[in-house]
């Protein structure tokens, strides 16, 4: 009896801090659609926010920038931190500890510290060289920055899960490095490879602070773009946007489900 | 051993050390290229002085670090040092705020069916998938002026009149709290999911009141899990920048901001940078006190750090 109260009392926990979870994501949505442009009053159904982004210039190129950023990023972080993950686990029984340190730094830094400290050297150096002007090539910098770590323990964490005499197998089934790349090691590989492009995607795309500091004048992204509006004054165009970048998330949401059911059958 | 054995063997070690170094290099030069050098010279501008136009310039000097324990032009203002006490205070309250919301719904999940786990913790965690700045503004629209949360609040008493819940410190602390939750709840249920109810049952076979059951044989087992999840929330909410730049207006400036605000506006990059190293230390400070208590309560090693 006691029991049963306990648990009814935790599934109402539960729906509460769903509620808490999600209610500010829906408010984002439902004003989205509002009529008028009061943040307190929901006055009747339209899209006219939406017809309004369609039009602006700077939305669109901070959508593109955000897109070219979190792929670019993601490819170079995938290549750069597959190396290191695998690098780790051949040589697992070295004494490897610096490079631990130097993995999970990037990991550990608060972001704010990341940012800064990117910025003022991006700008020093560029004082002095003419190099590394801030724009998307110092924003895919400090993102691949940021992203290797995640591939590299992916990756390191899915090699020490398998089998160890499969490596002696495909040393002896194919003869040269190459092969045995191609053959053995990407395709056993592939499923956390792919989970390492999208969680480095998205650590891309929900980036703000590091983003914003490694910045420059032409290469705002979407999150950017959002907090000067914001700053400027609440608008009603920003719930339009915000609306669309939850509904990618709500779609990336369902895919990853999906891709994980796949997974197990 | 002969000789052409040795050679061998030398050989072998030579490509296993050029190996490595293609293997690693790549990415641990990226790294310290990219983030350890930036952050030495953070750490060097911090003893540089602040030029006319915010750039460091020599000579060396720890004027700023005397600007942020609060000295300046007009003598001492206790300002900066509110700020470092309300990083403080906001980082303790919304992770102890996180355990207490995190604890039930990690056990809870636990005690669904198996097939509903996964589905429950991706609940948990999708939101924090939208960007961060989106779901702070979520908030701002939540507790504007004139929504049904800010007017309740002043039915109550609790804010005057034609006010709304932010700009506040309150609202600081539920945007930490709302943001940081997800992290304490994957690593408590990654806990609950490996406890081991044996000791749980003996304890009530053994009359144990359910506090003391639960103190006993319950929290002991989750303390890995509540040790990543402190770890996870109270670092990165410590230098927060964009929830109390957005809920938190001047009256809830956090050290985050007060850092920014050097490299932005008010353009003084040695105390932006004094205030860089103070986050730092609070960091590794942090990670190495976890470890510590992690360690002497025994759950030390599976403590991911």
């Amino acid at each position: 009896m006691k029991k049963r109260t306990l648990q009814r009392g935790l599934t109402a926990f539960w729906w509460v801090t769903i509620t808490f979870l999600y209610l500010p994501l829906l408010v984002v949505m439902l004003f989205s659609f509002n009529a008028s442009n009061s943040a307190a009053n929901f006055t009747g159904f339209s899209l006219r926010w939406y017809e309004r982004l369609m039009g602006n210039e700077q939305i669109i190129s901070a959508f593109w920038n955000s897109l070219v950023l979190a792929i670019v990023s993601s490819v170079v972080a995938l290549a750069i931190g597959c190396l290191i993950g695998y690098g780790m686990y051949r040589h697992r029984h070295r004494k490897l500890g610096w490079l631990i340190v130097l993995i999970y730094l990037p990991i550990v830094l608060p972001d704010i510290v990341f940012g800064i400290s990117e910025m003022a050297f991006f700008v020093s150096i560029h004082r002095h060289t003419g190099l590394l002007q801030p724009g998307l090539g110092t924003m895919i910098i400090a993102h691949v920055t940021f992203q290797i770590p995640f591939v590299a323990l992916i990756v390191y964490s899915r090699l020490v899960g398998l089998d160890a005499t499969l490596f002696e197998a495909a040393k002896d089934l194919y003869a040269t490095p190459f092969k045995r790349a191609v053959h053995f090691l990407i395709p056993t590989l592939k499923p956390a490879l792919i989970s390492a492009f999208f969680l480095s995607f998205t650590l891309s795309v929900d980036d703000f602070v590091i983003s914003f500091f490694t910045a420059g004048p032409e290469s705002a992204t979407l999150p950017i773009y959002i907090w000067g509006a914001i700053k400027k004054g609440v608008s009603p165009e920003i719930n339009a946007i915000a609306t669309l970048m939850i509904g990618a998330v709500a779609i990336a949401a369902v895919l990853s489900l999906m891709f994980n059911r796949q997974g197990r059958h | 051993m002969t000789e052409t054995n040795m050679a061998v063997r030398s050989r072998g070690v030579v490509s296993e050390t050029r190996h490595l170094l293609f293997s690693v290099m790549p990415g641990a030069v990226w790294i310290i290229v990219f983030l350890v050098l930036p952050s030495i010279y953070l750490m060097a501008v911090a003893f540089m002085t602040n030029g006319p136009y915010g750039q460091p310039q020599m000579p060396l000097s720890l004027e700023s670090f005397r600007q942020l324990a609060g000295f300046g032009f007009l003598g001492w203002s206790p300002g900066n040092l509110y700020t470092l006490l309300r990083s403080l205070w906001q980082t303790l309250l919304s992770t102890v705020l996180v355990v207490i919301v995190a604890y039930p719904i990690a056990y809870y999940i636990t005690t669904c069916r198996e097939k509903w786990r996964p589905i429950m913790l991706l609940a948990v965690v999708v939101p924090s998938w939208t960007n961060q700045v989106i779901r702070t503004f979520g908030w701002m629209n939540l507790l504007a002026p004139g929504t049904p949360l800010s007017d309740a609040a002043q039915a109550l008493g609790l804010i005057a009149p034609n006010m709304g819940l932010y700009p506040s410190n309150f609202a600081v602390t539920l945007g930490l709290v709302y943001n940081f939750l997800p992290f304490m709840v994957l690593p408590l249920y990654a806990a609950f999911e490996k406890l081991d109810t044996a000791q749980v049952q003996a304890a009530q076979d053994l009359y144990a009141a359910p506090v003391r059951a639960f103190w006993h044989a319950v929290f002991p087992q989750t303390l890995p899990g509540l040790l990543a999840g402190t770890v996870l929330v109270a670092i990165p909410a410590f230098g927060m920048y964009v929830i109390p730049e957005l809920l938190g207006g001047g009256k809830g400036m956090m050290l985050g901001n007060l850092v920014a605000n050097q490299f932005a506006g008010s353009a003084n990059w040695p105390l932006g940078a004094a205030g860089a190293i103070l986050m730092l230390i609070a960091t590794f400070v942090g990670l190495y006190a976890m470890r510590r208590i992690g360690k002497r309560l025994g759950g030390g090693e599976e403590v991911v750090i």
